[in-house]
């Protein structure tokens, strides 16, 4: 039994400062095996495995490799020791040809200079046949799918005769069919005797492919077993620690007039047609829509942050134009972007100044000088409000979970004292108890009488908070539902619509 | 139990940890931000400059002190010498030049600031320039 | 948590832990992150070994004096550095202001006035001027700041083609009235005064009244960084411009005002360095923006931008002042200086890298 144990990680230990990220956490992983990694965000997974990959040095544990201690120092030394990881977000060379990410730093060489393209190429012909891959060696990155450049990935850990192959959320951003597909692949590599980590957030997959599942929490961990004896929602207390009964709140905001009225909005650079709709006083509007359905960019013409070709904005009946974000605020819109680290946060600096960069015309004092003291006192307002977790008002924003970083940008947002709150995407990236938390505030802020406009990917979610549901489809508006009363089927076959 | 599976599916989701550190953000920003460098290159470059400079300065050593040259502005040629900072400067014999009177040293080439030989002191490598006038 | 004995306490109770490899590493990224300060200490040492009056009241002045002289340049070039930029046209934008300075400022009766015109230099004269340069080097910041915000090029480019372009307008200048390139001197006692009279002796030192006038400067600075809008707004775009504009920041006149307040600020060093040293060439203020962004980025303005602090700037033009100065003093001569500059400057953006590198 213990002989096939490739993988032994016992008492790995990690503190950053202030946090311990990882508390004498125990990992086996059995040869031809499929493990499962599972944890909140926040729950140490991906630290465990930058420990073992050593992109964080671990501060105490022992991992036994093959029942040899080892300490890599980097993701390449783990390489060449056959432990191999296929990244959720993918880290090649776009420009150069798929044979040439396979064999990047290796290549075969003929008499020591030349370059030996042909056998790269049979090589490589070799593991792609022999994982069922169906790719042209020769083909530039960049010209193919993520799911295509996720496989190249899978052949070149393949290619170093690994051991062990992590994959981290790789199913991500993988339609079912290219899933279907990955899951034989991960099979195969299981037959064949590779022992496989893998780490996601999807339950019927984990179901589905793994043979044990280690649930981790707060950096401690908390559980292994075989997968066949644990059901879903073991899982799912495991995780979180508690019984999650109720995901969404009780809503209890009343809806009143129209406040907001969208009309004919058509976007200038984007695919936006004549959309219009209006929201009221104290609702929680839902936009739903595939990708790239035109949500994201509806949100953005309304805060004037995209140019708008033609159509209307009233607010109150009275028109705004909305030119630019500052207008916009001046009107009493705010924007939760979807892209919070590109467009949200500024990482480098402290939580007060990412709380009040919106609203520092309220600390003025003399018409130049900024109070410090009102600054603070808003700044904890909010940290308290919406008890966000924070060494202090001085800690820098990009050290905080996503979640955090999250009620941080809201409550920028709050202290502009806004009507119509756009909201992004406001769950993206935030663990489950999180998003609870976030789904209450903006039930309390419909409760204060704003209108709340979310766009959100999570059908469950909109129908879980939202009054009403606008569904686009195509940069259009394709129809309008209920939410208490409405299906998801409902929904996606509106959002198929102008597809 | 079809929605507490969704739920726990974050799409596009982002790996946070408690303390998201280097990874989560670009490496780099700013001026930095096509660098893409170890700390161990680091570590070497910052060794190497420390080196570079301690040698400049020690090759320094080896000679100190700074240039003073003279510039007569078509008087006779004064040879230039060397002294430490601080020092006052030891007078050179005066250039001469035919027609004119030496009026002094001076700073500048435009011969307005004079440089006082009692209380001036060198500061740097330095050019001095003679001043004349035209004897009538 | 700010409590420095504390935190030394817990850094020395955490050494103590840590086993031998863990110790070596430790010492070994405390010399490197500390380099510069310990070369610093060497330098300052030995100085004062070879020459014992290095460590003396009239040393502490001359080097207060030497700070404020290249402060007001390093406190314009750290906004530009805020905003992820940088810019190369300090130099000579300070050249060219105390050019005019410089001629505004003649001796009525000097023979090689340049402008016979120009009213006599009283007091009255003497803030226009002022007014006049600081606003001539304002003008500049501003195309700076306007290419740079219109239309994304990069300062680099932006402040390269000024920098040559004001270049060419100080020979220009230079030529003028058949000037023929002669440095401007003969500046007027007033203007001499007014800049560099002496306030008090400390150890035998006249302390010049600029040193009071870049006092003032600190104040100021630290006020529009710390307590207006603009700074707060400044460090929010150079933290991260998108997250700027959406948060409803006028990113484009953000970046044009600090370019146009750094030009301001290179405007008031090219009046201070005209009295400072008494006549301007041509040539003035030729690559004191090296210095400058040295200062910054010892300091900690870093070129990941959206960090910083007055404070830091200060000690990064103390520092570099103060290598000088014992290099100076040891017989280092000025080409060697230059060689030491760039090695600095080299170092300094690495240990500035190494902080956000160091894995934890």
């Amino acid at each position: 039994m213990d002989q096939n144990v490739i993988l032994k990680m016992t008492g790995i230990t990690k503190t950053f400062p202030g946090v311990k990220a990882l508390d004498g956490v125990n990992f086996e992983l059995k040869a031809g095996t499929v493990h499962a990694l599972m944890g909140e965000n926040g729950a140490g997974k991906s630290t465990l495995m930058k420990c073992l990959f050593g992109i964080y040095a671990k501060d105490c544990g022992q991992i036994l490799l093959d029942g040899k201690e080892i300490n890599f120092k980097s993701s390449k030394e783990a390489l060449e020791n056959g432990v191999a990881m296929v990244h959720q977000e993918l880290n090649q060379a776009l420009k150069r040809s798929v044979m040439d990410n396979i064999w990047l730093g290796r290549y075969p060489k003929i008499g020591g200079i030349m370059v030996d393209e042909k056998k790269m190429y049979n090589d490589t012909k070799a593991v792609f046949d022999e994982l069922g891959i169906d790719v042209d060696p020769h083909r530039i990155m960049s010209t193919m799918s993520v799911s295509q450049r996720q496989m190249v990935e899978i052949a070149k850990a393949v290619s170093y005769n690994s051991k062990i192959i992590v994959f981290d959320e790789p199913t991500s951003s993988l339609t079912e069919q290219e899933v279907e597909h990955l899951f034989e692949i991960i099979n195969m590599l299981r037959d064949r005797g590779v022992g496989i980590i893998y780490i996601s957030h999807k339950m019927a997959e984990i179901k589905r492919i793994s043979d044990y599942i280690t649930v981790m929490r707060d950096g401690k961990w908390i559980a292994t077993d075989h997968a066949d004896n644990l059901e879903m929602s073991d899982i799912i207390r495991l995780m979180v620690g508690r019984e999650l009964t109720n995901q969404f709140p009780p809503k209890t905001n009343v809806v009143g007039d129209v406040v907001l009225e969208v009309q004919n909005v058509t976007g200038m650079y984007n695919q936006l047609q004549d959309v219009s709709f209006n929201a009221r006083k104290g609702e929680i509007l839902g936009l739903a829509g595939l990708e790239s359905s035109g949500r994201t960019e509806t949100l953005e013409s309304i805060f004037g942050i995209r140019t708008r070709k033609s159509g209307t904005i009233a607010l109150d009946g009275k028109p705004c134009f909305n030119r630019s974000a500052h207008e916009s605020i001046k009107n009493g819109f705010a924007l939760l972007t979807e892209e919070r680290r590109a467009t949200g946060i500024f990482g480098v600096l402290d939580i007060k100044n990412n709380t009040v960069i919106s609203s520092l015309k309220r600390h003025l004092r003399f018409g130049i000088c900024l109070s410090e003291k009102s600054q603070r006192e808003d700044t904890q307002y909010y940290i308290d409000a919406m008890r966000t977790k924070t060494p202090s008002q001085e800690t820098k924003i990009r050290s905080l979970s996503g979640g955090n970083q999250q009620k941080v940008i809201i409550g920028r947002w709050l202290l502009t004292d806004p009507e119509v709150l756009l909201l992004d995407e406001p769950t993206r990236g935030i663990d489950v108890g999180a998003k609870y938390e976030i789904y209450q505030l903006i039930i309390d802020l419909a409760n204060k009488g704003k209108t709340v406009i979310v766009v959100s990917s999570e059908m469950p979610e909109l129908l879980g908070i939202c009054d009403r549901i606008v569904v686009m489809s195509g940069g259009r508006v394709a129809g309008e539902v209920d939410g208490q009363n409405t299906t998801q089927e409902e929904i996606m076959t509106l959002a198929a619509k102008y597809v | 139990m079809e929605d507490l599976d969704r739920t726990n599916s974050p799409e596009e989701e982002e790996v946070q940890e408690e303390t998201p550190k280097e990874e989560q953000i670009p490496k780099f920003r700013g001026l930095y931000r096509y660098v893409n460098i170890t700390v161990k290159q680091l570590d070497m470059i910052i060794a190497a400059c420390i080196l570079v400079i301690i040698v400049v300065v020690a090759i320094n050593l080896l000679d100190p002190g700074f240039t003073i040259s003279f510039n007569s502005m078509g008087g006779t040629d004064v040879a230039p010498i060397e002294h430490m900072y601080g020092d006052l400067i030891d007078e050179p014999e005066p250039p001469t030049r035919e027609g004119y009177s030496f009026t002094g040293w001076y700073r500048d080439n435009a011969c307005y600031v004079l440089w006082d030989m009692e209380t001036d002191t060198v500061e740097t490598d330095t050019t001095l320039y003679a001043g004349w006038e035209k004897i009538e | 948590m700010t409590n420095p004995i504390a935190n030394i306490q817990r850094s020395v109770a955490d050494f103590k832990q840590m086993d031998k490899a863990d110790k070596k590493r430790y010492i070994t990224d405390l010399v490197l992150n500390n380099a510069l300060y310990i070369l610093l200490f060497v330098f300052v040492i030995y100085t004062w070994i070879q020459k014992p009056n290095f460590v003396s009241l009239g040393s502490f002045a001359n080097l207060v004096i030497q700070v404020a002289a290249y402060l007001p340049m390093a406190l314009g070039i750290a906004g530009c550095i805020v905003l992820t930029g940088t810019d190369l046209s300090a130099g000579r934008i300070s050249g060219l202001t105390a050019a005019v300075a410089g001629v505004f400022l003649q001796k009525t009766d000097f023979v090689n006035k340049m402008f016979e015109n120009l009213p006599e230099v009283n007091g009255w004269w003497i803030a226009v001027t002022l007014l006049a340069v600081v606003a001539i080097g304002a003008v500049i910041g501003l195309v700076n700041g306007f290419f740079v915000a219109k239309f994304s090029l990069h300062p680099f480019i932006v402040t390269l083609s000024t920098q040559l372009i004001t270049y060419g307008i100080i020979l220009w200048f230079f030529a003028l009235n058949g000037n023929n390139g002669q440095p401007i001197s003969g500046l007027s006692d007033e203007y001499k005064t007014f800049v560099n009279g002496e306030m008090f002796r400390l150890g035998n030192v006249a302390v010049p009244r600029y040193v009071l006038y870049a006092i003032f400067l600190i104040a100021i600075m630290w006020f529009i960084w710390n307590k207006t809008t603009f700074g707060k707004n400044m460090f929010a775009v150079g933290s991260n411009a998108e997250a700027a504009k959406v948060s409803g920041v006028n990113v484009f006149w953000t970046t044009v005002l600090v370019h146009t307040l750094a030009g301001a600020a290179y405007g008031y060093t090219g009046f201070i360095e005209g009295a400072r040293s008494g006549s301007v060439a041509a040539n003035s203020g030729l690559n004191t923006e090296c210095d400058a962004i040295a200062a910054c980025v010892i300091g900690g303005v870093s070129f990941v931008g959206g960090t910083g602090k007055i404070s830091g700037i200060i000690l990064g033009v103390v520092i570099l002042r103060l290598i000088f100065v014992a290099l100076t003093m040891l017989g280092v001569d000025s080409s060697s200086l230059y060689i030491i500059k760039g090695a600095i400057i080299l170092c300094a953006c690495a240990l500035d890298m190494r902080k956000y590198l160091v894995k934890k």
